[in-house]
């Protein structure tokens, strides 16, 4: 079967190296659920012309009960355009013999699969033999970034920071080191019961780094991030949150806002401008635009979020200062 | 230009603040916070519709030096005792902030109101 991935290398070597932290994934979690398939009684011909336009390389075929029977690959196009049968009906000349997954199957299972047989996709198929999705290497990767709540991904050293589920409540995202709290040069206390309050300690932290000399535009970059990931401990998360601020030697501030709320559902859609999970209510007041985690983004100079539904949201962020203190 | 200036030409109501030479540079419309957080230009008047304390924090860290709140909108008295605290002046119009925004350029104010950076 022809594969269509063109950085096909790194795409494996990047799975050999998370593969064992997310062991345990299903497919389900994995997989693409909004598919294109052709129904079995249509002709070759229609599935190359849903191949060429919408530009894929495999289609699987159902039944009217939405049942897998078969793929039709390039490769089988291929023959059916040399032995003249393209105009035929697909259910006499698909791959029959398709290799599927279970929606419950874990991704050790499935990249074991990738590289026993060598294709570019397996349908992921119920107990009732229901075609309920699709898995690519593509879709691996985004499950796996999904899962990590991962948004900068920053070198080697990340690799420390992922070891065990929840560890990351007490090590740096991006360092891989472990955060000593007390060392903390501004520490706050989100008060996340009273939406009146917020901002307090953005605004606290901003009179922190202008008594520390740092230059205004740093100031300013911070105070704003800081402020939107404040606002999400409050309208968000339900729990406490801490404010943590180090300045550090080389001309750099960390901040790190953490709580152990809600966390974040879907961060995907959290990532998007304009996408807020706000109530009415706080919406009413300005907030919940959706532009919290871009600013944060746009202001710093390396972020990243870790979140896990029910554990909690740590934001992370460094901000290079301009010429150093 | 400064806020006497805003009094007498464009008529703004000054509600809270003793700086009459205080200096913007500046104007941004927003109500929504976090859009004027990550767009309002320093030095800016801000013009707005919300009235409620939270936007004595967004002022001051984004180094807002005027809020101006529209359609004939009321402070609530927490946002004037904040904006005294911080220093934020504050001032009201029955104008629309698309009306506003034509008074100030009426006035002449025209030069650096469509900056749109963080920086």
């Amino acid at each position: 079967m022809i594969q269509y991935t063109p950085d096909k290398s790194s795409i494996d070597e990047l799975l050999e190296k998370l593969g064992d932290y997310f062991a345990d994934m299903p497919a389900s979690e994995i997989m693409n659920p909004n598919i294109l398939t052709m129904p079995k009684d249509r002709t070759l011909w229609h599935t190359k012309e849903l191949m060429r336009i919408r530009k894929i390389s495999g289609v699987p075929i159902i039944d009217s009960e939405r049942r897998l029977i078969g793929l039709v690959s390039i490769e089988d196009i291929i023959v059916a355009l040399e032995k003249n049968l393209i105009s035929e009906r697909i259910e006499n000349h698909m791959t029959n013999k398709v290799v599927t997954v279970a929606p419950d199957e874990a991704l050790t299972s499935i990249v074991a699969k990738f590289n026993r047989y060598r294709f570019g996709r397996f349908p992921v198929v119920n107990s009732k033999g229901v075609l309920v999705g699709m898995i690519t290497k593509k879709d691996i990767i985004g499950a796996i970034l999904e899962r990590f709540r991962l948004m900068y991904v920053h070198d080697a050293r990340r690799k420390s920071a992922l070891e065990g589920s929840t560890d990351w409540f007490e090590k740096s995202l991006i360092s891989g080191d472990y955060v000593e709290k007390s060392s903390a040069n501004f520490a706050f206390n989100i008060d996340y019961t009273d939406v009146d309050m917020v901002g307090i300690g953005a605004a606290e932290l901003k009179k922190y780094l202008i008594a520390n000399g740092l230059d205004d535009k740093s100031v300013r970059k911070i105070s704003i991030a800081t402020y939107e990931a404040e606002v999400n401990v409050v309208i968000h998360s339900g729990s406490e949150g801490t404010i943590y601020c180090w300045l550090e030697d080389g001309g750099s501030v960390k901040v790190r806002v953490e709580d152990t709320g809600k966390g974040i559902e879907n961060i995907k859609q959290a990532l998007k401008e304009g996408f807020t999970t706000a109530s009415d209510h706080v919406r009413e007041l300005g907030f919940g635009a959706g532009m919290g985690l871009s600013n944060m983004r746009r202001c710093s100079d390396k972020m990243m979020v870790m979140s896990e539904v029910g554990k909690g949201v740590v934001v992370e962020m460094i901000f290079e200062l301009q010429g150093g203190k | 230009m400064t806020v006497n200036e805003l009094v007498e030409t464009c008529g703004f109501l000054l509600v809270s603040g003793d700086d009459k030479d205080r200096e913007i540079e500046s104007g941004y419309v927003g109500d929504l916070l976090s859009d004027v957080m990550g767009n309002a230009p320093p030095k800016c008047i801000w013009m707005t519709v919300q009235s409620h304390q939270n936007i004595i924090a967004v002022a001051s860290i984004i180094n807002a030096k005027v809020v101006l709140l529209c359609n004939d909108r009321s402070f609530e008295e927490e946002t004037l005792k904040k904006a005294n605290d911080v220093g934020v002046t504050l001032m009201k119009t029955p104008l629309t902030s698309y009306e506003a925004c034509i008074e100030l350029f009426k006035a002449g104010f025209n030069e650096k109101g469509a900056a749109r950076s963080v920086e």
